[in-house]
């Protein structure tokens, strides 16, 4: 897949939490058709910037520029022309509790278009096919298992034929079974719907499954930007140990974990 | 939605133009329903149909289920293969009748 | 001065004196607070804005959710409201004649029940049910749905979580929550009734016919457009916690408990305020 003209321009994004600084001038950039793996551990930064992507937050400083406009000051008025091009995966799947789950992926529809009521209902029943929740529509959603949810939610991110999907954590509390489907799925959705999808993951196995292009943050900065093997071959001493702890553990530095144990520092534990 | 319905060889031939997409969809909903409805054997010509989205491809299923409850003939011809390989990913080349054109859908008529 | 002065002496081995540690305190609290008030303030502009203009942005507020609201406020509430009511009603004729007794005044007692229900026993207590009712169920809805990311589902969706969520229940609240009021004016008169007319001999009719002499339309419209005023009280608090939520499901519930007791408090405060303003 050639890179061919970019979806995504992010540049110089850097963003605070009080007087924390969460993101540092991060750029990086998505291209139409490609999968985009941002990985990091806790504390990285990578669901603050996935937040920031899709305008849920806004930065201190820098620019993201999505499909062509800069949302980093945009008023929620003007996000909406956004968010009918735009799907996104929640990792808890974030279904309204209170609806079935055919009622939750026609909601979008519902409120952004004035197709009739059949014609709705054929096309999640469509989505529900692709995700393999085929008859799953009167269910409600705390009938679902876990997979199960994720699925839904990509249905409800897809139900508009968007051309950006963002997924948060899709694999993250799956069995391994379960989390390579999802990850075929993905693979399926960027096949069959044309679709530049960004997946943010701390899961290496379904980074390299699934990536065209891996961002590796940690703590706030970009430490490399590449595809699997430049990302596996890499020579930086802060990657290597990130990909050989799994991202799961931080790296110990004893005087610090000691500092902390003793609550001798100010540093706050932070889940960004 | 651009449409025009002329009739040949007892056909009933629908030609469509344009999208069919999340605005236009409903346009053709009606005009495909208002052809099943009073019309035994239809051919809807997709050859100027240049995009087909979910909601385009909802419309014909419905279309199509339609016509095959109430007994009437309906197929599909000259697809182009951008709107094809969308039939195709939503699994329904192998459910609608489709033909190259006319001639070979009038043939096919069992 | 002093607290510049007090400013330059800070550094990480000596932290603030007490005293000026009690008014940062005191400082962050209150602006905690104003922040509240100011978000609750903002809800209720912003639903405002929806209900007038909605429809001019093509985002409707929809007739189902706000009937689905209705139904779950109002009619699901009036057999706890309405057994309250009988009882309110009861006691305070109880009460009444059996103070007024010794006056010898007891035939009085139909004019002040009547005046102290339809004014303020009613509203205000219908407000308090409504308060832990329905007050802790949008606080319970609303964390319930922020910890599950369903608000940040909605904004993604182009979706505004004021529109979808908060105006339906509160144009639900406003106009089930003066009618709970009516039809507790109704029981508790009827529930007092029945007690003032076996203790004082006089016929129900005599009873209902006095009642309405003494009533007046502004009595009743001062009921009423109280519990107009605790409704949006409840619906704006219960939203303004329930968001607030931290933590997970212990978070719930204390946002739960939070929001029915602010409900109460600002109820109560509110109804002196009204009464203070009105009565002068």
């Amino acid at each position: 897949m050639a890179p061919s003209h970019p979806m995504i321009e992010v540049t110089d994004l850097t963003t605070h939490y009080g007087s924390r600084k969460i993101l540092n001038t991060i750029s990086l950039t998505v291209n139409k058709g490609e999968i985009m793996v941002i990985m990091g551990g806790s504390g990285s930064g990578k669901s603050t910037l996935l937040r920031h992507l899709i305008g849920l937050e806004h930065p201190s400083g820098g620019s993201i520029t999505l499909l062509g406009q800069n949302i980093a000051r945009m008023t929620e008025q003007d996000m909406t022309q956004f968010y009918r091009k735009l799907g996104v995966a929640f990792q808890s799947g974030a279904l309204l509790s209170s609806m079935t789950v055919g009622e939750n992926i026609m909601l979008p529809l519902r409120e952004h278009t004035k197709l009739d009521q059949k014609t709705m209902e054929i096309m999640v029943r469509l989505k529900l096919e692709v995700v393999n929740l085929a008859g799953f529509e009167d269910l409600m959603p705390s009938e679902l298992s876990g997979g199960m949810l994720k699925r839904a939610a990509f249905a409800r991110a897809v139900i508009m034929d968007p051309v950006l999907l963002f997924c948060d954590e899709p694999s993250a509390g799956l069995d391994p079974v379960v989390a390579s489907a999802l990850d075929e799925l993905i693979l399926r959705l960027r096949e069959a719907l044309d679709m530049t999808i960004v997946v943010v993951t701390h899961e290496l196995e379904s980074a390299f499954r699934i990536a065209d292009r891996i961002t590796v943050l940690d703590k706030g900065d970009i430490l490399t930007i590449g595809s699997v093997e430049e990302v596996r071959a890499s020579d930086n001493k802060r990657i290597q140990d990130l990909l050989n702890r799994n991202f799961e553990e931080e790296i110990l530095n004893p005087d610090e974990y000691l500092a902390r144990l003793t609550g001798e520092t100010e540093e706050m534990l932070s889940y960004v | 939605m651009e449409h025009h319905i002329r009739e040949e060889q007892g056909y009933h031939i629908a030609s469509l133009t344009g999208e069919i997409d999340l605005e236009t969809s409903p346009q053709a909903r009606k005009i495909l329903l208002d052809t099943v409805d009073h019309c035994e054997k239809i051919l809807i010509d997709m050859a100027s149909v240049t995009y087909l989205d979910s909601s385009g491809i909802a419309t014909l299923v419905e279309a199509f289920q339609r016509a095959k409850k109430n007994g009437k003939h309906m197929a599909f011809i000259y697809l182009s293969p951008a709107v094809l390989r969308v039939l195709s990913l939503a699994r329904l080349d192998k459910v609608f009748a489709i033909h190259a054109d006319i001639e070979s859908a009038i043939h096919a008529e069992p | 001065m002093q607290i510049l002065k007090a400013q330059s002496m800070l550094s990480p081995d000596r932290p603030l004196p007490r005293i000026l540690q009690k008014i940062e305190t005191l400082g962050r609290v209150t602006t905690k607070w104003v922040d509240t008030l100011g978000f609750g303030a903002s809800l209720l502009y912003q639903s405002i804005f929806w209900i007038c203009l909605g429809g001019r942005r093509k985002q409707q507020v929809r007739l189902e959710p706000v009937i689905s609201q209705m139904v779950e406020v109002g009619i699901l509430a009036l057999p706890i409201i309405s057994l309250v009511s009988v009882t309110i009603g009861l006691m305070l004729a109880i009460q009444g004649i059996n103070a007024l007794k010794d006056f010898g005044a007891q035939h009085q007692v139909t004019y002040g029940v009547a005046l102290s229900v339809v004014r303020e026993f009613a509203p205000l207590i219908t407000g308090i049910l409504i308060a832990g009712r329905s007050g802790s169920a949008f606080a319970a809805r609303l964390s319930t749905m922020t910890i599950n990311s369903e608000i940040d589902a909605l904004r993604v969706m182009g979706i505004n979580p004021v529109r979808f969520l908060v105006v339906p229940s509160l144009v639900a609240m406003m106009i089930m929550v003066p009618s709970l009021t009516l039809w507790a004016d109704l029981l508790a008169l009827l529930g007092a009734g029945l007690y003032i007319s076996t203790d004082l001999g006089i016929s129900m009719a005599t009873y209902m016919a006095q009642t309405v002499t003494y009533l007046g339309t502004d009595d009743v419209l001062h009921g009423l457009g109280k519990s107009l005023v605790f409704g949006v009280l409840i619906t704006i608090i219960g939203v303004v916690n329930g968001s607030s939520v931290t933590g997970g499901a212990e978070g719930v519930g204390k946002v739960t408990t939070r929001a029915v007791v602010h409900s109460i408090l600002a109820i109560i405060l509110a109804d002196l305020l009204i009464v203070f303003l009105l009565t002068r």
